[in-house]
């Protein structure tokens, strides 16, 4: 390269004899990774700044005085850079031993064994044995309020929890108290972090056991959940999330890094929102018959009645959609309800708070108004909005309704017994009974999103799939299948198989979704705008 | 000054081959008091005595200490830089930094209470209890801690008839640890209120304590 021409944008340098090229500017600890190797690192994360405390992240560059801290020194064109060498391994060996000096090595009773960093990093690098003989200081534990609770004596003073709270959530209440071995992390005196709304993540990001959640405090062993790739339902901002369950059963949420929706947060208000998932007195088979009539049938007797009635049905269609249901679900009801006649209502409610609540340090994360996830994905398939903002209301038309009336995945919580009674087919589609939906015809157990596959829309008009983590209870089915079937059977066509072919289906139907595929949208989602430019 | 006659006549450096009192080799005008606008910054720091009575419920700030306040404020590019002055101003005047000062320097300042909390706290010179009139600090780092510091601990507590970091009954004394005063040339170092009193041994303790307490 000539000199003074103009600087290239990528750099090539060596790391473990390995030649790497990465682009100007990327942390040797960044360069590492993407040759596979991990550098141990506390008080480095990829969402924070970077203070270069933590000493475990040093490595050696060839020329250097001494071992460089990986987060923080950039790469360079020719750097040797040895992250395994005799002297880097001594350097973290020694680290560690600093590291276990005060700590309880209580890992048999603490929440974060597993997926603790001091105990995979002393695992792999550490001394055998301590050598220590003096007792240990110990602070015991702390509750911070809201949902998070300080062992200070597993800290490791990181500082994650006190960035995260002055840099990302821009609300500096965290702070590390005293000094040396006697220093904690703590509140205001007791301010605690109550009334914070995204406190939850200092959870998250802590290294070690030091914060733990009180919701999860002692439910689960780490290994012992499955993790499966979600998105949160509590709002329509759709924070990518993982589900984290045991027993079929979801034990918590975690967030899913997506760099374009969350980041690396949720708010508090949607990791809470999980127990409903788990909510025992399911609708768990399809049932026939109105009142006192109502009776258990097996799916293949409620599908073909259904599809007699409805084949012979005519006239006028009323569908309820939902903002929880998928885009699947709410096009497969679209496509039966148009199979048997003119649709003359095709709504959806959905409950809006007062206002919205955005993360500030990370503006792209906004708890939003709407408190469901597929707001935008019902308005795209024709959904119009009814009701008001509690969610209630705007069914006046379908309660009293004498042509077809298919509801899908609204609870009609506020809708009395008379709901459908001079309709002259009434479909209730939902996970739970309602006493609404005593003069359904068929009642239809449906799963939820965390027990089937499929997509929403979220407010940035990103379409973004999730994947069944949870067994569904009894004969629950996916609606998109029942609704897929009854339209497959309706129009001459083919069951469909799997929510990707609901999809295909989807797509060729409606113009928004043009070009998309389930394979495209993949783990981290597309925004349609991208797709239509 | 007082007549008491010891050993030891406390300020740095006396090795007993001068004739001289502190106030000969200080000047009498500001010793045993601190001005009320801080006075030249060259003798600010180095004052001996901080015997303007405290009062824990003194304004943040008015007066005098308004203007150093702003004084302080103007000197330093962000609130953060200018918190460790500004605390010290408040203990000035307080005597100790209580939680509730602190919320009052960070409402102040602007800054979160929280991390003036953090700063509080890792700071020894800032008191985050009442003490007594005279804050003695006993070096019991290595060269004191070799020479007697821990007999000279001992008997600050037992003449005081206090526990490290109690204050005694007539308000007089508060006796703490330090760690290292930087003076190990001449141990046992004890540091009282801003003074250093050097190469005390325990059989000093009695005779420093009666002249603080004609002082005070
Ligand atoms: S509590 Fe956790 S995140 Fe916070 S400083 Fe300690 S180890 Fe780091
Ligand atoms: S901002 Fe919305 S989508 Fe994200 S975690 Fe909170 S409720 Fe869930």
């Amino acid at each position: 390269m000539p000199d003074n021409g103009p600087r290239a944008d990528t750099v090539t340098l060596t790391i473990d004899g390995r030649e790497v090229t990465v682009p100007r500017g990327t942390s040797l600890l960044h360069a590492a990774e993407t040759q596979g190797t991990t550098v141990p690192h506390y008080c480095y994360h990829p969402g924070l700044s970077a203070p270069a405390q933590c000493r475990i992240c040093l490595v050696e560059v060839e020329g250097a005085p001494k071992l460089q801290p990986s987060c923080v020194t950039m790469a360079e064109d020719g750097q040797v850079v040895h992250t395994d060498s005799p002297a880097a391994r001594r350097m973290r060996q020694g680290v560690l031993e600093f590291y276990l000096v005060n700590h309880p090595l209580d890992c048999p009773i603490c929440d974060m064994s597993g997926e603790c960093k001091l105990q995979d990093y002393v695992f792999d690098e550490g001394r055998e044995h301590g050598r220590g003989r003096e007792p240990k200081r110990v602070f015991g534990r702390d509750d911070f309020g809201g949902d998070v609770l300080y062992y200070g004596d597993r800290c490791v003073m990181c500082t994650r929890c006190v960035r995260f709270m002055d840099e990302v959530a821009r609300d500096s209440r965290l702070t590390v108290v005293e000094r040396g071995s006697r220093a904690v992390i703590d509140t205001f005196f007791d301010s605690g972090l109550e009334g914070a709304s995204f406190a939850g993540n200092v959870v998250d990001i802590c290294p070690v056991g030091a914060l733990v959640s009180k919701d999860f405090l002692h439910k689960a062993r780490a290994w012992d959940l499955d993790h499966t790739p979600s998105v949160c339902t509590s709002c329509s901002q759709g924070c990518n999330i993982e589900l984290h369950t045991r027993d079929n059963l979801v034990q918590r949420l975690m967030p899913r890094e997506n760099q374009e929706v969350n980041g690396h947060w949720m708010c508090d208000y949607g990791r809470a929102n999980y127990e409903w998932m788990n909510r025992p007195g399911r609708l768990e088979a399809p049932m026939a018959g109105r009142g006192g009539e109502r009776r258990a049938v097996d799916w293949k007797t409620a599908l073909e009645h259904l599809f007699v009635r409805l084949q012979g049905g005519t006239g006028d269609v009323m569908v309820v959609g939902s903002a929880e249901a998928s885009n699947e679900g709410l096009a497969a009801l679209g496509w039966v309800g148009e199979a048997v006649g003119t649709v003359s209502a095709r709504v959806f409610r959905s409950p809006r708070a007062d206002d919205e609540e955005p993360l500030p340090g990370y503006p792209l994360l906004v708890r939003r108004r709407d408190l469901a996830p597929n707001v935008d994905g019902a308005g795209l398939l024709g959904f119009e909005r009814a009701g008001d903002d509690t969610g209630a209301g705007g069914l006046e038309a379908v309660a009293g309704h004498d042509g077809i009336v298919l509801v899908l995945g609204d609870g009609l919580a506020d809708q009395d017994v008379r709901f459908g009674a001079s309709a002259g087919l009434f479909v209730y589609l939902g996970s739970f009974d309602s006493p609404a939906a005593r003069n359904a015809d068929y009642v239809l157990p449906v799963t939820t999103f965390a027990e089937e596959e499929g997509s929403f829309v979220n407010a940035q008009g990103r379409v973004q799939r999730f994947w069944p983590g949870l067994r569904p209870p009894g004969s629950a089915r996916p609606a998109w299948l029942v609704l897929g079937a009854l339209a497959a059977a309706l129009q001459g066509g083919r069951t469909p198989a799997s929510a990707a072919e609901v999809f295909a289906g989807l797509e060729a139907g409606c113009a928004a979704f043009a070009g998309l595929s389930y394979d495209a949208i993949g783990e981290s989602g597309v925004r349609l705008e991208a797709v239509h430019g | 000054m007082s007549e008491i006659q010891f050993r030891n006549p406390g300020w740095a450096g006396n090795t007993g081959e001068f004739d001289l009192t502190e106030a000969d080799v200080r000047g009498t005008d500001y010793v045993g008091e601190t001005q009320l606008d801080g006075g030249h910054p060259s003798v600010s720091a180095s004052l001996p005595y901080m015997l303007v009575e405290k009062n824990p419920e003194a304004p943040l700030f008015e007066g005098p200490y308004q203007e150093r306040f702003e004084k302080i404020r103007s000197r330093y590019p962000t609130a953060r830089a200018a918190l460790l002055p500004a605390l010290n101003l408040a203990q000035e005047l307080r005597g100790h930094i209580s939680p509730a000062t602190m919320d009052e320097v960070a409402e102040l300042l602007g800054l979160s209470n929280a991390y003036v909390r953090g700063v509080a706290t890792f700071y020894t010179m800032y008191n985050k209890r009442p003490v007594g009139r005279f804050l003695i600090q006993v070096c019991t780092n290595i060269s004191c801690n070799i020479c007697g510091a821990d007999e000279v601990l001992a008997a600050f507590l037992e003449h005081t008839g206090t526990e490290p970091g109690e204050t005694s009954s007539d308000g007089n004394f508060t006796v703490v640890e330090a760690e290292c005063l930087a003076a190990c040339g001449f141990p046992t170092c004890v540091q009282i209120n801003s003074r250093y009193f050097e190469d005390v041994s325990a059989a000093d303790v009695p005779a420093v304590l009666e002249r603080l307490k004609s002082e005070s």
